[in-house]
């Protein structure tokens, strides 16, 4: 059974299409990475997920149980890490924490949970004094209560800095390890990267790839760039360059001597023999692998995956 | 998929109920939670000194005049003066940012990402804000007290205890209006305009209704009824009130229902003073919604119409 089946859903606001039939599956056990750019439509489709909007048409069921009927049923076996919102400046994290733990009948010490988040100083210290990254951890620590079966965590680095955000992802390992499956949210792919079985990318409102990282990579035209020194260039060599199967683009840059800049998914040699057919001649090459990053960028801008 | 049967034992798990009902123990969590929360606004306590100092003020101006033959009833009745007037303002203040201040920092998703339903939050806001209400009556109250050690010919302490009863009613009227109003609107800005617009309502326009009214039958526009009083001086003489429907308009407001009521605690204190309208102008009897104890009823309406209505609208669309 998977931990969360999202099927068709489209929700509008007035005439903004914030999802378009997006589609997926979060299978029980995993740690899936949920990528997109801000104002991709990653906030709305975890609060459909939650109940906190309601979809337009489509059907959302989470760990087996509808989403809007089943609501209650299905956050008392959730743990939630909500983006961007304010805690109770006027309580203390000891306090943030018993009503978690009332709330959810759970069996949990406030301390010990505090320790896992490394904030365990600050217990009786009221939120309203926290830094952002503080009350991140404060909101993590909410999150666990109870060892929830799924964890929804959006945006979870917000205000954290390297190390925090590092802390955060141990913790994500050790509950997966548990057995909770984890739906993490960024805009950042590098933090995903680390942690995530697999990862989903959503752009306007559409999942425009669902696959592992490695996957992904692969699956970018354009994983390795070649740049090529040569002595001289011109149009014909370019476009003899341009029709090899495995070459994506090829551009020069121009200076002196020039440098052709060719995205290449295969055999690299065929590049530089190609040039060297037409009597140019090669002084230097380089390749460089496409970053995660611009894999990421690939999918989710118009622009094309030059790696660097 | 079997999410038939998958959500059957789910169900039996969390005490089988529905995602949008109400549940004691959620309300209780968030009551506790809310008491916690507004009990240390500062807003909230500087608007309870202003009331304590109302209420010393009070209890030492009795004190000092030590009026002749001063009941409990009598002394209850300066109470609610006071009382009417100042506690819509700390219960429109208390509430205005219940649910649309946690909209607006977000905050209301920690407390819905928990399990609770969106009723059991509007529930518990209401209870929760309404217990820092009362205490804050019940301190005003025990202030009010020290005047009835110089004054007050027997004192009747049920009375005065019921009648804090009645003063909470009162006061949980005015927050089901407040945290009803913060629910179905968006923002801070637009919930303070509404508490301002109840303010004005309740304040200025309700008691300019009856003058108004008064001037309509006065011009001919509206009938009077006319009866056979007795004047100050003692003598008979022909007079004219208001019709029954103009008289009830009045009883609406929230305050002078909890002010009518007050009567209801002669039996409590064992005087007899009468009902609010004057039995004489009424030679057919008085109809039911113009008795006191109808009193109470306006204010049970305006205790559960509002939250009934935000519990209805706050269930749906989004948050």
């Amino acid at each position: 059974m998977p931990a969360i089946t999202v099927d068709n859903l489209t929700k509008s606001f007035g005439q903004t299409l914030a999802l378009d039939d997006l589609s997926f599956q979060v299978e029980e056990g995993e740690v899936f990475g949920f990528l997109g750019p801000n104002g991709a439509g990653k906030s709305t489709t975890i609060n459909i997920v939650l109940d906190f909007a309601r979809p337009t048409t489509g059907d959302v069921s989470v760990l087996g149980m509808d989403a809007q009927r089943h609501s209650r049923a299905i956050r008392h076996r959730t743990g939630v890490l909500p983006e961007g919102v304010d805690l109770y400046d006027r309580l203390t994290a000891r306090q943030h924490l018993e009503f978690a733990i009332e709330s959810k009948n759970a069996d949990t010490d406030p301390e010990r949970l505090l320790e896992r988040v490394g904030l365990v100083d600050a217990i009786d210290k009221k939120a309203g004094g926290y830094s952002k990254g503080m009350a991140q951890r404060l909101m993590l620590a909410m999150a666990l209560v109870g060892d929830p079966d799924l964890l929804i965590l959006d945006e979870p680095s917000t205000g954290l800095d390297p190390n925090g955000a590092r802390e955060m992802r141990q913790i994500v390992r050790e509950e997966n390890e548990r057995g909770a499956t984890v739906f993490f949210s960024s805009h950042i792919m590098e933090q995903v990267e680390a942690v995530c079985d697999r990862v989903g990318i959503l752009r306007d409102g559409e999942m425009v790839a669902v696959d592992s990282v490695e996957g992904l990579r692969d699956s970018v035209e354009g994983g390795t760039t070649l740049r090529v020194t040569v002595d001289r260039i011109d149009d014909d060599a370019l476009q003899a360059v341009r029709s090899l199967p495995d070459v994506g683009d090829a551009t020069v840059e121009d200076r002196t001597p020039p440098t052709i800049v060719v995205t290449v998914d295969g055999s690299k040699t065929a590049v530089l023999s190609t040039l060297e057919d037409r009597g140019i001649e090669v002084r230097d090459f380089s390749t460089t692998e496409a970053s995660l990053d611009d894999v990421f960028q690939s999918y989710t801008t118009d622009a094309e995956v030059h790696a660097r | 998929m079997s999410s038939e049967t998958g959500t059957g034992t789910e169900a039996a798990a969390t005490g089988g109920s529905a995602s949008s009902s109400l549940t004691l123990e959620s309300v209780r969590a968030i009551t506790k939670k809310d008491f916690q929360d507004s009990i240390r606004s500062w807003l909230f306590w500087g608007l309870s000194v202003f009331f304590f100092t109302l209420m010393a003020v009070l209890a030492g101006f009795i004190a000092w005049a030590e009026p002749e033959e001063l009941t409990t009833l009598g002394f209850i009745s300066l109470i609610s003066q006071v009382c009417k007037l100042v506690i819509p303002l700390i219960a429109l203040v208390l509430g205005w940012k219940s649910i649309a201040g946690e909209r607006e920092t977000g905050s209301i998703k920690v407390l819905l990402s928990l399990p609770h339903s969106r009723k059991d939050v509007l529930v518990g806001k209401l209870l929760g804000r309404t217990a820092v209400l009362s205490l804050s009556l019940g301190i005003g109250f025990v202030i009010g007290m020290l005047a009835v050690a110089f004054a007050v010919a027997e004192f009747s302490f049920p009375a005065y205890v019921a009648f804090l009863a009645m003063t909470i009613l009162y006061g949980l009227a005015y927050m089901s209006i407040a945290v009803s109003l913060s629910s179905v609107t968006r923002s801070t800005t637009m919930a303070g305009a509404a508490m301002f617009g109840v303010f004005v309502l309740f304040y200025i326009v309700w008691n300019s209704i009856q003058s108004a009214l008064g001037l309509l039958m006065r011009r001919g526009y509206i009938d009077g009824v006319s009866y056979t009083g007795t004047t100050l001086t003692g003598q008979q003489q022909e007079m004219t009130r208001l019709p029954d429907w103009a008289l009830f308009i009045d009883m609406i407001d929230p305050g002078n229902a909890y002010q009518n009521t007050i009567t209801l605690f002669s039996g409590l204190s064992g005087e007899n003073i009468g009902t609010t309208f004057n039995e004489a102008a009424f030679p057919n009897g008085l109809p039911f919604y113009l008795q006191d104890w109808f009193s109470l009823v306006i204010l049970l309406f305006w205790i559960v119409v509002p939250i009934a209505v935000a519990l209805y609208l706050f269930d749906r669309g989004d948050i």
